[in-house]
């Protein structure tokens, strides 16, 4: 479902309905790594090229034309890495985090709703979406609770270790806070995703966190894994005259 | 010229047939042999002429046609191995490849022919605990090297395996030996059958990873010595100075030593006419990697030349939801591949058989 947004198909036959200028293309959408969270709209940038090749049947991205297309360059990071040496770019987070927009004014504006010093977890009235059961969230076993990662007074922002304000295009100075060999290993290039030049001088989109892991639900359940189950692409097909996996019981005579 | 028919040996004995030369000759030796042996030479004369004449009138026939296909295949056909040719014959060669090709698939298309850079040799690295087995490399990669593709033949260079998560038991100690399940062709204690190594490829559940499984992905693992390579008796295969072994199409005989001499299952064979539907179609292709393949020959990964001689990272590593595939230079201690190598525990498959594979699995 991923693959369609029906949303925007019923509001294309709204307009198509309405206006006599009416175009009833349909949409492509396909996802980069996290399903519902770094989603990518199928668009030409050039003469017969797409930006991406979608997979119709899992829904995925499989294939980029212009590995930077809609990227920005990375902010600085306090240590040297990789980084350092090469051009280092991401793709903004903000167009995949819906109410990120309004969410510092709308609702948390400073006043309202009114702060609760209350440090233990208890059930949220709002935001079940994100996070369905709020007192056993699926991330630090207990160990934390939504402050200590989302900033308390500016709500569109995360917040580090010395309370400073975390952009959300740039999870990694958040998550870094624990994980922190892995994030050594990301710096480095053999944790995460990237794409672009192979040299190491080279220039490249850098995935951060968020893109690959939800941080409200990073242990799965029972899976106990970092990264959300997804549907597999189809398998190949049986050589011919081969008619299970298993190579036996035939069922052409020999 | 219908008086210069191909000579059959007709042997009923057809009156018909009494002008054809090799029944002139008679061997029992009755009658005059002079004018029977100059028939027979004259008959090899004409034949030398006639397959002369009729190359000849081929070669005029197709460069006037219109098909993109028969305007270049007698050309195409008779080129040397791309590892001999001048530079200007490559260039030839990849002129008359790119016009047939840009024909046949209606698009402007490429057809690359650059060569290793100095101070490169490539490597490859796969987390294999962070594999999911999404199959998504798989897909990207038939997306980017124009292999055939429907329900006849579909070739995919990347395998997926699926291996249980083993675990020993006193009550499963004896489970899947020979008894129940009769012959094994593969598995292991637990599980009858699997077709390559421990694990199976055609896995199909609803949604990946699965619990109790770790996937394994295996394609070439361009070998510092490919069996491969040495087994080819027309030195079609080879090791690029950069690391991957490719192979020239045009010159492969499509005897398939190379698919039993690879220990790793990384090469497959065009059974039939490929399939590649036009919009599909990649356009921009290297000589020795992705261009259109004919029936008859092999094919095999290439880490992506046509991407990597560019700069461009392959496509597998590119698609892989997880992060999972590094790849780099292995001659550059700040490459991804070098990190992995240099910090985390590493294992190379089938290493006892010698290969010295450029693929490397490792974990964290």
């Amino acid at each position: 479902m991923a693959f369609m947004k029906m949303n925007q198909l019923v509001l294309f036959g709204v307009l198509a309905a309405s206006s006599p200028l009416a175009f009833a293309e349909e949409e492509t959408v396909c996802f980069e790594s996290r399903e519902g969270s770094s989603e990518v709209k199928k668009t030409e940038i050039a003469e017969g090229l797409p930006n991406v090749k979608c997979s119709p049947r899992a829904g995925g991205v499989l294939w980029w034309g212009d590995p930077f297309d809609g990227t920005e360059p990375m902010g600085e990071m306090k240590i040297e890495a990789d980084y350092s040496k090469g051009e280092a770019v991401v793709k903004p987070r903000a167009p995949q985090l819906g109410f990120l927009p309004v969410c510092g004014v709308a609702c948390h504006n400073g006043t309202f709703p009114v702060k609760n010093d209350d440090p233990n977890p208890r059930k949220l009235v709002m935001h079940g979406d994100v996070v369905p059961d709020a007192s056993d969230l699926q991330h630090g076993r207990g160990g934390i609770w939504c402050l200590d990662c989302h900033h308390s007074d500016t709500r569109n922002k995360l917040v580090d270790n010395f309370g400073n304000e975390v952009s959300f295009d740039e999870p990694q100075k958040l998550c870094g806070k624990c994980h922190g060999p892995i994030y050594r290993d990301w710096r480095d290039g053999i944790h995460g995703k990237r794409i672009g030049e192979w040299a190491s001088t080279g220039k490249k989109r850098w995935w951060v966190c968020t893109e690959c892991h939800n941080p409200h639900d990073v242990q799965q359940g029972a899976r106990n894994s970092g990264y959300a189950q997804l549907r597999p692409e189809r398998a190949p097909i049986l050589p011919k005259g081969i008619y299970n996996k298993d190579h036996e019981g035939h069922q052409a005579a020999h | 010229m219908p008086e210069e028919k191909i000579p059959v040996v007709d042997i009923t004995g057809d009156p018909a047939s009494a002008g054809n030369p090799i029944q002139q000759w008679n061997p029992v030796g009755t009658e005059d042999q002079a004018p029977a042996s100059e028939s027979r030479r004259g008959f090899l004369k004409k034949g030398a002429g006639l397959s002369a004449a009729s190359l000849v009138g081929t070669a005029a026939l197709v460069t006037g046609s219109d098909d993109a296909k028969a305007n270049t295949s007698w050309a195409e056909h008779f080129q040397g191995a791309y590892r001999l040719m001048t530079d200007e014959e490559k260039q030839e060669s990849i002129s008359r490849l790119e016009q047939r090709y840009s024909k046949e698939y209606g698009k402007n298309v490429t057809v690359d022919g650059t060569d290793a850079q100095e101070g490169v040799l490539f490597g490859y690295a796969l987390n294999i605990q962070k594999c999911i087995g999404c199959r998504r490399c798989v897909k990207a990669c038939v997306q980017e090297n124009n292999q055939t593709r429907g329900d006849e033949q579909e070739i995919e260079w990347i395998r997926v395996l699926k291996m249980e998560k083993g675990e020993f038991t006193q009550e499963k100690l004896n489970d899947g030996y020979p008894g129940d399940y009769g012959i094994q062709v593969g598995g292991n204690a637990y599980s009858a059958a699997g077709v390559v190594l421990e694990g199976e490829h055609y896995y199909e559940p609803e949604k990946v990873p699965e619990a109790d499984s770790h996937y394994m992905p295996i394609a070439c693992m361009q070998c510092e010595k490919p069996p491969c390579v040495k087994v080819c008796p027309v030195r079609t295969t080879y090791r690029e100075p950069d690391g991957p072994v490719v192979v020239d199409y045009n010159w492969c005989i499509g005897c398939r030593m190379c698919i039993g001499a690879c220990p790793y299952w990384a090469r497959r064979f065009n059974w039939g006419e490929p399939k590649l539907p036009k919009e599909e179609m990649n356009p921009k292709t290297h000589y020795l990697g992705n261009r259109p393949r004919m029936k008859g020959v092999v094919e095999k990964c290439t880490f992506c030349i046509q991407r990597i001689r560019h700069g461009r990272y392959p496509a597998c590593v590119e698609v892989c939801p997880v992060g999972a595939r590094k790849f780099g230079n292995l001659l550059d201690p700040d490459s991804e591949v070098r990190r992995v190598l240099d910090r985390k525990r590493v294992f190379r498959l089938k290493a006892e058989v010698n290969t010295y594979p450029k693929f490397f699995y490792f974990t964290d």
